[in-house]
């Protein structure tokens, strides 16, 4: 499948440019800053958080996890589109025998599987940071965890399409970067839940909290379509 | 009838109500090397860019290997190697990572790697990173991306652009072995005429937007090869007297000029103007190198 041929080579691509650092870097920066958190005030986060050890502690990371996600794509779509647009490499992969839909596609995939490990990677420092602090490990609320990590990821996919083909579009990266770290930092606001920069906090505290992943995968879908069909038919400088 | 690997018909982009190439019919034959020559801006890589799919024509159809483009577009394309201006690398990369993100693409075997790599010159430079590469080599390594499908017909888009004589010569030697080795047909573009006269079959020649050239190469040098200028009494009367006589001639103000230069044919003229009476004051030759006569027909139409 064509799809798969451009995502083997996107994966060789990105070998060597720090990309994958990025994606390690995030979970371990979020979790620093709850080491930091729980670190200066032990003793007193964990007489307010007695009743729910655990809940507390994705109660503190929660905060943080929409604006870094939405970071995150706009700093990692900007990355994958530059390598090809650091020497102009459209017009060479292009002219290659595969459609536009499928190079499209395969950046997709790629920014999409790497966020997906540094959420794996959040449920995993999440896991080890609790159990440092000394929360029971029966106590433990995987299904939440889970949650905290994956669902906001999902709601945001919109903005992954929206930056991804941003990105892609302008040589120049000013506009998507800028429009990327605006929108980060107003998911930490719930402006409207009419409006997707609520949907990645909403997916996690709800209520209704499967409305907002659906809506955030399908608002992304939607996107993704646009993109794809824009980028098919544009003209390649 | 002749197959054509490219044949554009009425071919047109239009930029913003500019025409960037208007009613352009290139044909290229089968193991052809066509040099496509223009100024910078003529056009050229506008051109190039449609043959490619990159960009949409506005008019005018391409039809490739005998098929339309924009039906076949995936299998055409996989006919064909391509280098565009600049070349386009990952600087990050290697030479071998680098062909191996197209190999990935086009399905090449792995071994085509290493043969490709070989018939550039670049097999001792293939773990370098590619970024310390000079232009020359760059260059090159976009020539292997190009051969690495085993394609019929290469694109080449100005690939001498920025390189030094000893580098120009090289390339040079590659792209003339490409139809003799492994029956390729190239297209190779670029703005000198001395880059291409000594490769290509045919050339086309374009100027703002339009072609105005297009044959053999040997006919673009009879048109160069100089003729001989008569200056006589009465220039009208003896072009009609010699073509009485079956010998081709035109007017040129108070000149009459021979088409050719063959010694025995201007000796009859003279001959036969002097016994009719013409007094012929003049016989000279006048040259046109070939790089004139491209400047020449570049140049027309223009201020």
């Amino acid at each position: 499948m064509m799809l798969a041929k451009a995502f083997r080579s996107d994966l060789l691509k990105i070998k060597g440019k720090g990309l994958w650092l990025l994606v390690c870097l995030a979970p371990v920066g979020l979790i620093a800053l709850q080491v930091l958190n729980f670190g200066l005030r032990y003793d007193y986060l964990m007489k307010l958080y007695a009743e729910d050890l655990w809940g507390g502690l994705l109660d503190s990371l929660l905060m943080f996890v929409p604006i870094a996600l939405v970071m995150g794509m706009t700093i990692l779509s900007s990355l994958l589109a530059n390598i090809e647009h650091y020497t102009s490499s459209w017009k060479q992969l292009l002219a290659l025998p595969i459609p536009r839909t499928a190079v499209f596609g395969a950046k997709f995939a790629v920014a999409a599987v790497m966020l997906g490990v540094s959420c794996a990677l959040l449920v995993v420092g999440t896991v080890v940071l609790g159990l440092a602090l000394g929360f029971r490990a029966a106590d433990m609320p995987v299904a939440d965890i889970f949650a905290l990590s994956f669902l906001p990821y999902f709601a945001a996919w919109p903005f992954l399409a929206l930056f991804l083909w941003l990105c892609m579009t302008f040589r120049n990266q000013a506009v998507p970067l800028t429009i990327g770290i605006v929108l980060a930092v107003f998911t930490l606001f719930g402006v409207s839940e009419w409006l997707p920069v609520s949907w990645p906090m909403l997916a996690y505290t709800g209520p209704g909290q499967e409305v907002f992943v659906g809506a955030g995968l399908l608002a992304g879908a939607v996107i993704l379509l646009v993109g794809m069909v824009h980028f098919s038919r544009k003209d390649v400088a | 009838m002749k197959e054509w690997v490219i044949e554009t018909s009425a071919l047109g982009k239009r930029y913003k109500g500019r025409y960037a190439v208007s009613n352009l019919n290139l044909k290229i034959g089968k193991g052809e090397i066509y040099g496509f020559l223009g100024p910078n801006g003529a056009g050229k890589t506008t051109t190039i860019r449609m043959l490619l799919g990159l960009i949409q024509p506005s008019s005018g159809a391409i039809r490739m290997f005998g098929q339309p483009l924009h039906k076949n577009k995936m299998s055409i394309l996989r006919r064909i190697g391509s280098l565009v201006e600049y070349p386009s690398y990952y600087g990050h990369l290697s030479a071998t990572d680098n062909l191996e993100a197209i190999r990935r693409i086009i399905d090449a075997p792995k071994e085509r790697i290493g043969e490709v790599l070989g018939i550039v010159g670049l097999s001792k430079e293939a773990k370098r990173p590619v970024k310390g590469f000079s232009l020359g080599m760059k260059q090159r390594l976009g020539i292997a991306g190009a051969l690495l499908g085993s394609p019929e017909l290469l694109i080449l888009d100005e690939p001498t652009n920025g390189l030094d004589p000893a580098g120009i010569l090289e390339i040079r030697e590659l792209i003339k072995s490409m139809p003799r080795e492994y029956g390729i047909t190239v297209l190779i573009s670029s703005h000198l005429l001395s880059e291409v006269e000594q490769m290509a079959h045919k050339v086309g020649i374009i100027r703002q937007g339009e072609l105005v050239f297009q044959d053999t190469l040997e006919s673009l040098q009879q048109q160069a090869r100089g003729c001989v200028s008569l200056r006589v009494s009465d220039a009208e009367r003896a072009m009609v007297l010699l073509d009485g006589c079956g010998i081709d001639s035109s007017l040129a103000g108070e000149h009459l000029n021979l088409d050719g230069t063959d010694d025995a044919i201007v000796s009859r003229a003279v001959q036969e103007l002097v016994m009719a009476g013409h007094s012929v004051y003049r016989a000279e030759e006048r040259r046109k190198s070939l790089e004139e006569l491209f400047l020449r027909i570049v140049g027309e139409g223009q201020g």
